[in-house]
């Protein structure tokens, strides 16, 4: 049993897992930081309430949340001129924003509509309210729920092997198909 | 437009019963693997908030477990490492359990937030009635925590059909899959996966309507003071 | 209303930057020309060869015909030299192709999408593949066979009867072994994975009984626990694939191959690669 897992730990299996590894941070670092861009738009778009913005953004929040992630990934994969870890990326932050736009919305939603009013008052416009007042209040709520599902990102990344990324996952089921006999 | 060729969407139609199958095997699966969530989450989020510590910690364990690691390494330890213990699950099993299991996690979550947000006042009032703790959480809490748990619940619904697709990726017979086989054999994947994308939208959407709406209500009934958990 | 223009310009902005993005996968900036002489190449080639380089997708875990050496990070096998000799014949220099990994499952569609140019992958010539790609003339005709735990003792096909069997997934194994075993009156159940990994961990797990590919791809997975059994079935007819409107590229491609094999140069890397 020692040798085996000494096999294991040659170096270029630990070469081989750090690739991999190294794959999954690119993958969610991409997809938590152009998700959150653009899933606070959608939040503020749906919240605005503007008949065009809220509506688009509606639209996109529903059809990206009612679909598997694996889903996208494969359609993405089999319909863009991409690399695999390219439209994947691309799959896994648009499926991202869709949630972010929700968990801005609902913070955005926990502000009391008095401050709306009051910043108003004072002479703020729409835009400089939202951006000094409200938003900045909505962020602290935001902020488990954003780390939740920064966290499932990170997670999910490994959905991304269905497409032949070698990402963590994928490096694993490899060195398993490789040396599964010995275990 | 080759990838959606008139042929293409024939060749669907003439073949929908492969779907039709997938589609029961996803609906049994989800269905299964949903009760089995909500017995842990039940069970698991009652721990959670009870008075003895090493309850709590047992549930703080299987959360804190399952929510950090992903679902497919889950999956596939059940599916490929299991074995090598001689213990060999059926494929099916396999999703009930790892999606149950999964989704539990969330549940657990959610059955603890809405326990903790009845008033404590509640509780004490049932023991002192002479309620044991089981007997007030079954009687008291738990039905009023069930009215603010339903949003988020049925959003977790919708959360495991959606991974359900998992089922793909070890050869389970799901909508998923047998769309993923049918255009892999056929090389026909444009129509396939539109109309599997079409199915779980049909599915998912009015499910997570049905919970925004419930949710409103619950924070109208309760002023406002309840967040998405 | 000031802002809303500005929300209106912002979402602008990002949906020309998710088009510009979209296509910036296509648009080629033409590479320095003047590199030998043009004349004489059909136009789709000619495309190419002002891109600079030639994408081929190949098969990284397949030894001896596409596989990429963890130790060494280089591609090599007789698909690499193919892709390599095409190459040759559009740049007058064989080290201009872009080797991008493919398997049973996203080489299809990676030719649609116009990612690569051609697949040379172990991609077996059918009727209905024909419908969706332009195949050249086989360049390698395989078999479809079976690997085995040794310690199942299945000794040949006939005993899997009864028994489950791992096949990739776009393979056109399926269809082939279901046929032999109607003819041989023995039943079998499948069960599709999408990459090879995961086709030898379930035989390793003994989640299926045998693990049955192309013998070219069977041999990678070979190791002291496992048999390969004699039985082979289905000749299975290796084609370059090209996408089905670049029939000048296809053409082009088959023209090659037509000439290696007359020129006994096939049989020269049949040779180098120990096949046949």
């Amino acid at each position: 049993m020692m040798e085996e897992l000494a096999a294991l730990a040659q170096w270029h299996n630990v070469r081989f897992m750090a690739e991999g590894l190294w794959i999954t941070l690119r993958i969610s670092g991409l997809t938590i930081a152009f998700s959150f861009i653009l899933g606070t738009l959608l939040g503020v778009m749906r919240y605005s309430g503007h008949w065009l913005l809220a509506r688009i953004a509606a639209v996109y929040i529903e059809s990206f949340r009612a679909s598997p992630l694996i889903l996208l990934i494969l359609l993405f994969r089999f319909t863009m001129p991409l690399k695999p870890v390219n439209s994947g990326t691309l799959a896994m932050t648009l499926f991202t924003a869709a949630i972010v736009g929700e968990i801005v919305r609902g913070g955005l939603n926990s502000v009391d509509k008095g401050q709306w009013e009051a910043a108003r008052s004072q002479g703020f416009t729409w835009w400089q309210t939202m951006q000094h007042i409200v938003l900045p209040q909505a962020l602290r709520k935001m902020i488990p729920p954003l780390t939740g599902q920064f966290i499932t990102v990170v997670k999910d990344t490994s959905y991304v092997w269905v497409v032949g990324v070698q990402e963590l996952t994928g490096k694993g089921v490899i060195i398993l198909g490789q040396h599964g006999s010995t275990l | 437009m080759d990838r959606f060729a008139a042929f293409k969407w024939q060749a669907l139609f003439r073949d929908w019963h492969i779907l039709l199958e997938g589609l029961g095997r996803t609906a049994s699966t989800a269905g299964l693997a949903l009760l089995l969530a909500l017995a842990l989450g039940v069970l698991f989020g009652v721990l959670a908030t009870a008075p003895w510590r090493s309850g709590r910690t047992v549930s703080r364990l299987y959360v804190s477990l399952i929510q950090n690691t992903p679902l497919v390494t889950q999956v596939f330890f059940l599916y490929y490492a299991l074995p090598h213990f001689d213990i060999m699950l059926p494929t099916p099993v396999v999703g009930v359990l790892g999606l149950g299991v999964y989704h539990g996690a969330y549940v657990t979550e959610v059955v603890r937030a809405g326990i903790q947000a009845i008033h404590r006042g509640q509780l004490e009032a049932a023991l002192s009635q002479g309620f044991s703790y089981v007997q007030a959480m079954r009687y008291v809490i738990l039905p009023q925590a069930a009215q603010i748990v339903l949003p988020p619940m049925t959003n977790q619904a919708v959360a495991l059909i959606k991974n359900s697709s998992i089922l793909a990726m070890i050869s389970g017979g799901d909508l998923m899959f047998q769309a993923d086989s049918w255009s892999a054999s056929t090389g026909y994947y444009g129509p396939a996966y539109l109309t599997v994308w079409a199915i779980y939208f049909a599915i998912c959407f009015p499910l997570a309507q049905l919970a925004r709406r419930w949710e409103e209500r619950v924070r109208l009934s309760r002023g406002g003071e309840v967040t998405a958990a | 209303m000031g802002m809303k223009r500005k929300w209106g310009a912002l979402l602008a902005a990002i949906l020309a930057a998710a088009v510009l993005a979209g296509c910036g996968g296509q648009s080629k900036a033409p590479a320095g020309s003047g590199s030998g002489d043009a004349s004489g190449l059909p136009a789709q080639v000619e495309k190419i060869k002002n891109a600079g380089v030639l994408k081929v997708g190949v098969k990284e875990d397949v030894p001896k015909f596409g596989y990429l050496d963890p130790a060494k990070n280089v591609h090599e096998g007789m698909e690499i030299d193919l892709a390599k000799r095409i190459a040759k014949e559009i740049f007058g220099d064989e080290t201009k192709v872009e080797f991008t990994g493919v398997n049973a499952k996203t080489r299809g569609p990676a030719l649609d999408n116009g990612e690569i140019d051609m697949v040379i992958a172990t991609f077996t010539i059918t009727e209905e593949r024909k419908l969706s790609w332009n195949f050249s003339d086989p360049y390698f005709t395989d078999y479809v066979g079976f690997l085995v735990l040794e310690s199942s003792g299945i000794q040949s096909w006939k005993d899997l009867d009864g028994k489950t069997i791992g096949v990739a997934q776009s393979a056109s194994t399926r269809a082939a072994l279901t046929e032999q075993a109607e003819e041989d009156g023995i039943t079998v159940q499948f069960m599709e994975f999408a990459t090879y990994p995961e086709i030898k961990a379930a035989l390793d797990s003994g989640r299926i009984d045998a693990f049955s590919v192309d013998q070219s791809i069977l041999w990678g997975y070979k190791d002291d626990k496992n048999v390969m059994l004699p039985d082979k079935f289905a000749p299975q007819e290796y084609g370059i694939a090209t996408k089905k409107s670049n029939t000048e590229l296809a053409e082009f491609v088959n023209n090659i191959i037509k000439e290696m094999k007359a020129s006994g140069e096939m049989d020269q890397l049949y040779e180098k690669w120990g096949l046949k």
